[in-house]
This record gives C-alpha cells, sequence and structure tokens, in this order.
C-alpha cells in the first residue's frame, strides 16, 4: 500500500455512509505523526460540520453481539445506540455497551508498541512496529524451522467469527495445536448441559418474551447472563408487551440480582441445592400427571427420590412452595425454566443444569414459542468456532507453563491473572515462559508480564464480524467496521496476525496472503456470496457488501431454526444423578458461603476502567467506585457488624479485606462479594481499588464441563474492627408512606 | 422592564400554554422497568455530565440528570424492590421556577421546565424548592482526562462552576425534529420522531416520550393507563411524567 498523508485519511474515513477506511488503516499514513495546522483545507468529501452520521457496527463489551450504531461528527465518536434493524439489540443498548467510548478514548490506552525488561513493572521502553514484528516474527520462525512450533501457544478472550478463523489459521500454518480461549464468563457448563439434554451444544433461543411463566435458577438475565440486552427486552414484553396478559417470573439465587428484583417471587434456596430444586418441581410435575409422554414411567422412577418433603428438607424451600410453583408450571401455557449464575457454578453445575432442562422437557415447551427454540450451528462466518476451554483449559496452559512446554505465549483480550482463582498459580506459571507477547489495548495484569506489547485497536477502530451467540432462532452474521480512525499507533489485532504471518515467512504469506483483516473478511464473504447465488441471479457483490456494511447486520428470518430438540430422556436421566454441590472449606471452620456475582456494569472486571461505569450507582446497592461485602443484616446484627466495618474473608485458598454492606436481600450464611474491581493494574480508574473476589475461590470444577465452580467456596469472617466509608448514593431506602412507587403499592 | 412584567403576566395567564402544539409529557412503566441503568449512562453521554471522580460522590457532588432510585419493601425472606427511574419531572406548577431570583428556570411553550444556564448565578434556591431533588450544582468546573473530551456532544453545552443544571427532555434532539419538520413543510413533529437518550436506550421499553397535547401519540394513550400516577401528587406540582406502578402478582 502506497504512503498517504493524514489528510486523505481523514478524506477516505468521512466518505459516506460507509467506513471504507479500513483498508488504508493498515500501512505507514496511519503510524506517521502528522500534525496539521490548519485542519480540512479541503475537508473530505461528504463531511459537513454539524452533521452528524452513523455508523452501524457491533458491540464487543461482552459476549452478547449486539449490533450498534456509531454517531460520528467531525470525525469523532459521540454516541453509542443499539442497531434498530440488529435482531439482538433491536436498537437499544445496556450501560456496558454505551460506555465503550470510554474505551475507544480512555486516556489509559496503550498508544504505541512496547517492550519491558522487567516484567510486572509499568517501565517500558517504546519500540517500533517494524522492531517489534522483527523480533517476534524471527523469534517464532525459529522455533518453526526447528519443528518446536508446538511450544507457541495463543491465548484469547471468546473470539468469534473470522478473527477466530484467523488465529485457527495462523497457529495451524505454524504447527501448533495450541489456540485456546478462556473467558471467565463463557457458560461451559451450560453448553455441555444442553449437549446432554438436546444434543448439540450451540446454545438455544430462550423465548423469554412469549413465556406465560419464567423459572429462573441464578440466571440474572437482565443484568450478566448470555444477552441481556436481548432478555431486556423480552421481559419488557413478557410483562406488558401483550394484550390482557401479564407473564410472572420466579428467581431462585440466595442473593437478589437485578432478575430477582424485577421477580414476582424470589427464593433464596440453600446454596448449591438449586438443581435438587429442580428435581422437586419435576417430581411433582411427573407425580400429578401433568406429565403425559411415553416416558413418563422412566421419569416417575427417576424422580421418585426427590419428593417434595425430601427437597425441602435440603433446599429450605417450603414444600408449599415447590407444590405451587411446579402447579403452575405444569399449568401455564407457555413456562420457560433457565439456569445460570451461581446454579450453574457449583461442582455439579452441569447435573444442576441439565435438571432445568428436564423442567422445560417435562412442561413440554422445547421448540415451541415461549420456550426452548434450538439455533442450528451457523457455517458462516466460522465453520466450527472455538469455545472458552474453562478452568480446565487454564489449569493445562498452567501445567505446560509449569514444565517448561511454552515458549512463545501470545495473549490477546484475556486476562487470565485477574479472572482466574490465585490458586491456579497463572502468573507465577508464566514466569517460566521466555517470551510472552500481549496484543492489548490497556495494562492489565496479564499484559504487564508481557515483554512485548503490540498494541491492538479497540473495537471501534476495527473490522471483523461476528455470529451472536446464542443466536436468535434464524441465521445471522454482524459485520463490523472502523467507525474513526485509529488514535494511535495502534494496529487491529488481525492485521497484527496477517504481519507476523509475513514476518515468519514460509507458507504461511502464501496461505495467508491478504494485506489486512478487512480484505480477509471481504474476501471470505465474497467466496461465500459467490457460492450462495445461483447463476441467474445478478451477481454483484459489491452492492450486497455495500449494504450489509450499511445495515451493520445480514440475516435470514424465517430460515429453518435448529429443528426439534430431541430430548431422550436417558442421558439426562443418568446426568441428574448428582443434584448438591460440594463445597471448598469445612462447614465448621468456614461457616459462611462466598458468593461471588457478575455485576452487570464490570462483568469479569474488564468494565472497571471505564470511568462512566466506575461512576455509575450499583443497581442493587447504589455503591460507587469500591468492593463491598453483602451481609443479612439479621447475621450482621447477630456478629455486631455495621455498614463500613472493615471485613476479612477467608477462604481455604486466600483472604480480602472489604467492607461490609448491609443488604436485606441475601440469606443469612451467605456473603456476597461483586466481581470486577480489586485491578492492581488496569489505568487510573481501576487501579488499587477494592478487592478481586475471585482470587480467593477455591479451585474446584464441575466434573462434567471442567468448567471454574466458582460458588462452591465457603469462608468465615472477622471483623478487623477498622472501618472504611463505602461511597453510595442512596439516603433512606424505604419509602415511608410516600407512595413512590405508587399508590397501593407502598407499604412503607 | 415593564415588558418583562407584562411577557410574565401573560405567560401566567390560564390556558397561555394550550394556544401552542406541544406538551411533552413522559410515561414510565414500572412494571417493565429493571433497574438496570442504562439510561443513566445514555444521559451522560448525551448531555456531557461530568466524571466526578469518588471524593465528589462521598461528598454527594454527584452530577446524575436521571437516576435510579430504589426501595425495599419487606424483610427477608418477604422482600421486594422497587426501583424508579428519577429525573427532572417538568411540572407545570414547579416549585423551583418561583424561587430563580433571576429566572434563570423557566417554563417554556412546549411545557419544558428549562435552565438558562448562562442567567444563572448559582443560589441553589431552585435546588432546594425541588421536591424530587433533581437538580444539580456544579460545585466546580469539571475537566475530562484527555482524550476523552472528544466524546462531548457538541450539540450540547458544557457547565462551568456556579451554574445549576437538570434533565432538558433533550431539547437538543426536540429541537432538531422541530428544524426537520420545519423543512419538510410540516407544522408539527411527528409522534416518536423526538426520542430523549433515556427512552432510546432503555432496554425493556419502559419509556415513552411525546406530545400529551396531540392525542392519537402513544403517550397520551399511554397516560390514560389505569396503573398511572404521579410522584408525591400532594404537592400539586402537576409533574409532566406519568409513572405506571409495578403490579404485584
Amino acid at each position: 500500500m502506497s504512503k498517504i498523508s493524514r489528510r486523505d485519511l481523514l478524506q477516505y474515513i468521512g466518505a459516506g455512509g460507509i467506513g471504507v477506511a479500513g483498508g488504508v488503516l493498515y500501512g505507514e499514513g496511519v503510524q506517521r505523526k502528522v500534525e496539521l495546522l490548519i485542519p480540512q483545507v479541503i475537508p473530505p468529501e461528504d463531511y459537513s460540520p454539524g452533521v452528524a452520521t452513523w455508523y452501524n457496527t457491533v458491540c464487543n463489551q461482552c459476549s452478547a453481539g449486539c449490533g450498534i450504531s456509531v454517531r460520528i461528527r467531525e470525525g469523532k465518536a459521540k454516541k453509542i445506540e443499539g442497531n434498530p434493524v440488529h435482531p439482538v439489540s433491536r436498537g437499544r443498548l445496556c450501560a456496558r455497551g454505551q460506555a465503550g467510548l470510554n474505551v475507544l478514548y480512555n486516556p489509559d490506552r496503550i498508544r504505541t508498541p512496547l517492550q519491558r525488561a522487567d516484567r510486572g513493572s509499568e517501565n517500558t521502553a517504546e519500540i517500533s512496529w517494524d522492531d517489534a514484528l522483527t523480533t517476534i516474527g524471527s523469534r517464532i520462525g525459529r522455533l518453526k524451522i526447528e519443528g518446536n512450533a508446538g511450544r507457541i501457544r495463543l491465548l484469547t478472550g471468546r473470539t468469534r467469527g473470522h478473527l477466530d478463523e484467523l488465529f485457527a489459521q495462523f497457529m495451524n500454518l505454524l504447527g501448533s495445536e495450541h489456540y485456546q480461549q478462556y473467558d471467565f464468563t463463557y457458560p461451559s457448563a451450560l453448553a455441555a448441559a444442553n449437549k446432554t439434554s438436546f444434543g448439540t451444544d450451540v446454545l438455544p433461543y430462550y423465548d423469554i418474551e412469549n413465556a406465560d411463566f419464567l423459572l429462573s435458577f441464578g440466571a440474572d438475565y437482565l443484568g450478566t447472563w448470555l444477552s441481556p440486552v436481548h432478555y431486556s427486552r423480552a421481559y419488557g414484553n413478557l410483562r406488558q408487551g401483550r394484550q390482557g396478559q401479564r407473564g410472572k417470573t420466579v428467581q431462585v439465587e440466595p442473593r437478589m440480582s437485578l432478575s430477582g428484583a424485577a421477580a414476582d417471587e424470589w427464593i433464596a434456596a440453600r446454596p448449591g441445592t438449586e438443581g435438587l430444586l429442580a428435581l422437586g418441581i419435576a417430581h411433582v410435575l411427573v407425580s400429578s400427571g401433568s406429565y403425559t409422554g411415553n416416558d413418563r414411567d422412566e421419569w416417575s422412577s427417576a424422580l421418585q427420590a426427590y419428593s417434595p418433603s425430601m427437597v425441602s428438607a435440603e433446599t429450605e424451600v417450603s414444600e408449599d412452595t415447590i407444590v405451587r410453583i411446579a402447579e403452575e408450571f405444569g399449568a401455564s401455557t407457555a413456562s420457560l425454566a433457565i439456569a445460570g449464575g451461581a446454579t450453574a457454578a457449583g461442582t455439579n453445575a452441569v447435573a444442576s443444569i441439565v435438571a432445568v432442562n428436564a423442567l422445560n422437557h417435562l412442561a413440554g415447551n422445547l421448540g415451541k414459542p415461549g420456550g426452548v427454540i434450538l439455533n442450528s450451528a451457523q457455517t458462516f462466518p466460522a465453520a466450527a468456532g472455538s469455545s472458552p476451554a474453562g478452568l480446565q483449559g487454564a489449569l493445562d496452559l498452567v501445567a505446560a507453563m509449569q514444565a517448561g512446554d511454552v515458549e512463545v505465549l501470545l495473549v490477546h483480550d484475556t486476562n487470565p491473572v485477574f479472572s482466574l482463582p490465585d490458586n491456579v498459580g497463572f502468573r507465577q506459571a508464566m514466569e517460566n515462559v521466555p517470551l510472552i507477547i500481549a496484543l492489548s489495548s490497556f495494562h492489565d495484569e496479564t499484559t504487564v508480564m508481557a515483554d512485548f506489547i503490540l498494541p491492538t485497536n479497540t473495537y471501534l477502530e476495527s473490522w471483523g464480524d461476528d455470529v451472536p451467540d446464542p443466536g436468535v432462532g434464524f441465521p445471522v452474521t454482524s459485520l463490523s467496521q472502523p467507525v474513526v480512525a485509529p488514535l494511535y499507533d495502534t494496529l487491529p489485532v488481525g492485521d497484527i496476525i496477517l504481519s507476523l504471518a509475513r514476518q515468519i515467512g514460509g507458507e504461511l504469506p502464501i496461505h495467508m496472503p491478504w494485506a489486512s483483516m478487512e480484505e480477509f473478511i471481504k474476501d471470505r464473504w465474497r467466496e461465500e456470496f459467490d457460492e450462495r447465488m445461483s447463476e441467474g441471479q445478478d451477481q454483484n457483490f459489491e452492492a450486497f457488501w455495500q449494504a450489509v456494511l450499511e445495515a451493520g447486520v445480514w440475516g435470514q428470518p424465517g430460515a429453518a431454526a435448529g429443528g426439534q430438540p430431541e430430548s431422550s430422556s436417558s442421558p439426562t436421566i443418568a446426568a441428574i444423578a448428582d443434584p448438591v454441590s460440594k463445597f471448598a472449606g469445612d462447614e465448621t471452620d468456614y461457616p459462611f458461603v462466598l458468593h461471588p456475582y457478575l455485576t452487570a456494569t464490570f462483568l469479569d472486571g474488564r468494565g472497571a476502567n471505564l470511568p462512566w461505569l466506575q461512576e455509575l450507582p450499583d443497581p442493587m446497592t447504589s455503591v460507587v467506585y469500591g468492593s463491598w461485602a453483602e451481609l443479612n443484616p439479621v447475621t450482621a446484627d447477630e456478629l455486631g457488624i455495621e455498614e463500613g466495618d472493615v471485613l476479612e474473608i477467608e477462604s481455604p485458598a486466600g483472604s480480602i479485606r472489604v467492607p461490609a454492606f448491609i443488604f436485606p436481600a441475601i440469606r443469612p450464611g451467605v456473603v456476597a462479594v461483586p466481581i470486577g474491581q480489586g485491578h492492581t493494574s488496569y489505568g487510573r480508574y481501576a487501579s488499587d481499588r477494592g478487592v478481586n473476589p475471585i482470587h480467593i475461590v477455591a479451585t474446584l470444577m464441575d466434573k462434567q464441563s471442567g468448567d471454574l465452580a466458582w460458588a462452591a467456596t465457603r469462608v468465615k469472617i472477622t471483623n478487623t474492627g477498622e472501618r472504611l466509608r463505602i461511597v453510595k448514593t442512596d439516603g433512606v431506602t424505604r419509602t415511608l408512606g410516600r407512595q413512590i412507587l405508587g399508590p397501593g403499592n407502598d407499604h412503607g | 422592564m415593564s415588558t418583562f412584567v407584562e411577557k410574565l403576566r401573560q405567560y401566567s395567564k390560564p390556558g397561555y400554554y394550550d394556544e401552542f402544539d406541544y406538551h411533552w409529557t413522559m410515561t414510565i412503566d414500572l412494571d417493565r422497568c429493571t433497574g438496570c441503568e442504562a439510561c443513566v449512562v445514555a444521559c451522560q453521554a448525551e448531555n456531557n455530565l461530568p466524571i466526578v471522580g469518588e471524593e465528589r460522590f462521598a461528598q454527594s457532588r454527584e452530577i446524575k440528570w436521571i437516576r435510579i432510585e430504589r426501595y425495599w419493601e419487606g424483610e427477608y425472606p418477604n422482600i421486594k424492590m422497587g426501583f424508579i427511574p428519577m429525573l427532572c419531572q417538568h411540572c407545570d406548577d414547579a416549585p423551583c421556577e418561583t424561587a430563580c431570583p433571576v429566572y434563570a428556570t423557566y417554563h417554556n411553550q412546549d411545557g419544558l421546565n428549562t435552565q438558562i444556564y448562562n442567567r444563572c448565578i448559582g443560589t441553589r434556591t431552585c435546588a432546594v424548592y425541588c421536591p424530587y431533588e433533581v437538580r444539580y450544582f456544579n460545585w466546580f468546573t469539571y475537566t475530562w482526562d484527555e482524550p476523552l473530551e472528544q466524546q462531548l456532544n457538541p450539540d450540547v453545552s458544557v457547565r462551568e462552576k456556579g451554574v445549576m443544571e437538570k434533565c432538558t427532555f433533550c431539547i437538543q434532539r426536540i429541537r432538531i425534529a422541530k428544524d426537520n419538520a420545519k423543512d419538510d413543510d410540516r407544522r408539527r413533529v411527528r409522534d416518536g420522531e423526538v426520542v430523549p437518550a433515556c427512552v432510546q436506550s432503555c432496554p425493556t421499553e419502559a419509556m415513552l416520550f411525546g406530545n400529551s397535547k396531540d392525542p392519537e401519540a402513544k403517550v397520551s394513550k399511554m397516560m390514560k393507563n389505569t396503573r398511572g400516577y404521579t410522584v408525591l401528587k400532594d404537592l400539586n406540582t402537576t409533574p409532566s411524567i406519568v409513572y405506571l406502578k409495578k403490579v404485584h402478582a
């Protein structure tokens, strides 16, 4: 690509509704710092000061894959809203998605390639892209020639679409099988359980919108579970979207989440027994004759042991409640049961979720509106996408690093040092790796361990495509484009991989000939387009491409979904045999259950460097800028603990010190700590603020999926006598008869 | 001065505002609202609200034109949480308007309670008079860590120390919609053409905004819902925001 000036670049960026700049973003023109005395004497084509342009792209703040529209004025991103034509977000967007602008314009972004002599320290030296890529490329190339390519590892966060394919292809061509993903929030257990229940691990579409009765076991579908924006809209319509019909929701969880607050009934079953509760409800469904399937006898004998009285004793939910919920669940036309959160994070996660899935089967709502609708595995863009491997995958990587089997570690878009328990020893194991390269936009805890930091463009400056997971019942692929020119001397991650391939040489550049990620994606889309278009049709790919770019999404509504779920009872029945979670720590030594929970703002900690989210009062407590430990008022009273008392929370795996917060909607015997804060290194807004409860989670895992059982740790609490003020916006949290919530809804 | 007084008399005449085309009104359905706070960030982005820092929060000097209030009912285990988004109610009989010594806050012809920043002298009387506690004072001139300032919305002014600010119902969006209507030779903007940032973002579609003088507007129909109520009704402030209470099944 020839040299281009900054003015040309801006012209490209401003040119019309489509961000055609992507192709020219890669090249020296971007990297040369040019200061113009009078910017844009000749304004770029289609650039009018004062007129906003909206570009459609894809949100990358969680794995839901919402389509977004970004408002651009004078080349700057001003606001992010949901893309109205995108089937996941439908024009709406959550707090985290809107705070994407804080990612783009974050003052702590890495602006140039960096080299670090001393791991863990903040001291880095600037280095040119050429030097960095040459050094890294020759190192990797040597390993490849020596036949030691297996000693190269690539660890990324949840990655889908063609970027996933690019990573896989790069590692394949190198001759390494070690491309893996780690994402704390990825529901490995749910996928494994659905494989057992429905025969496919493609996440299904949970049709909350059309349900009459939604029974959620721990899944905070309004805050953090799978696709919060989509499910929030569905929830709104479940409540008030149908004339004369209001859906009911019940939430089972030890600590009230956003979804628990929205529910008509909140049930704090004993932690770890949620799956058992589901079996108790299933027992009633079968024994009351509500279920009339052919395999009724099999179910009847399998569920024989889980009588309401037995389940009630274990779960501490009253028999009446179990029977009543079962009856309502069975009687509703469209009842739906979902599982997530702590229910999906015990040592029996898969068994619990399979038990919940069984409720859907017994109520006969599989493949029906308001029930579980299967998504087909999409063949485009990625035929067989990779999935994060949970705790087991991380442990394997740590073992390999400790054994000295890893010579080069490339890390992108994941922060395992922060989002894995301390006991896993990821950071210590990294010390054994001779060369660590971070492809990152921020100095997080994993990036500070890297010898080379290759700064990546943020998602708002990158090309990409994505298949939302879970899907929406029909094939959908979203396309993302850069909405602004890169702010700094950074490159899209795909372009870095392609540059490395060129540096390494050999057959890599032959099989990966693309100059940029944009070219690669467009090439692949063209292939797919040619394949799908029959002879007679007008084969104008460019028009198609422009149309998809403008819309930001391509889909086939009405195309066949995943078909009828085949829910055979025998594997399900075999899988539910283990309904109660085990806990790390003895009950006498560690009397409390630790309930770490994801927040809608920070998720697994990735949002903590965004000032808008730090300043957003926590929805349930109104706390800003910090961590807290929630205790039931009665428990706190017994222990003489008041808000702001600094508690030492000790698990068999470690301890944290965090101020107490008295929270009226948490089960006695449970202490809840939000995940997200406690960064030691993540920029000015996140660093040295609060604590990270993941660090003291014991490394138990779900046996069937290998997923981290992060809700299966017991702790003890000591009041240190120190005090720390919790900063919050709430004053009085009772309406005191002021009828604020409406006449008749106010009980003081 | 006399013209000013005359105008003021004219404005206070009953029925004066009926002659105009708009009365902007919002409805918020608490049966849909989940307290997710997407609206809070939407407002922050749209209206250039400052990032005030932890220390200012501890001093209750945060600035959020819309916030979610939370109220507990009952005790464990029979406990419920009620969320209610609280923003300027754009009262037709606004206590804040009578309080301002310099007429920095007044009622405009569209039924908006507006704030003129460069007229405000910072007595903070209006904030004291407001029963909804939705007026926010700039105790400092806030700055943005570079390059966060590049995000600032050029359609909205950035406020300085000594000025009171509050929700405007995204008046900049109303202006743009009116301009567009004028360009198209339409007398009024269409229903749904003006969408404030909070309403736009709401994932559960709990909020509706529109002209309640148009009987066909969605918001006019929603206002008649039997669950509708206004907050602190006894104060006779006549708010322009109608809440629909949550259904307790």
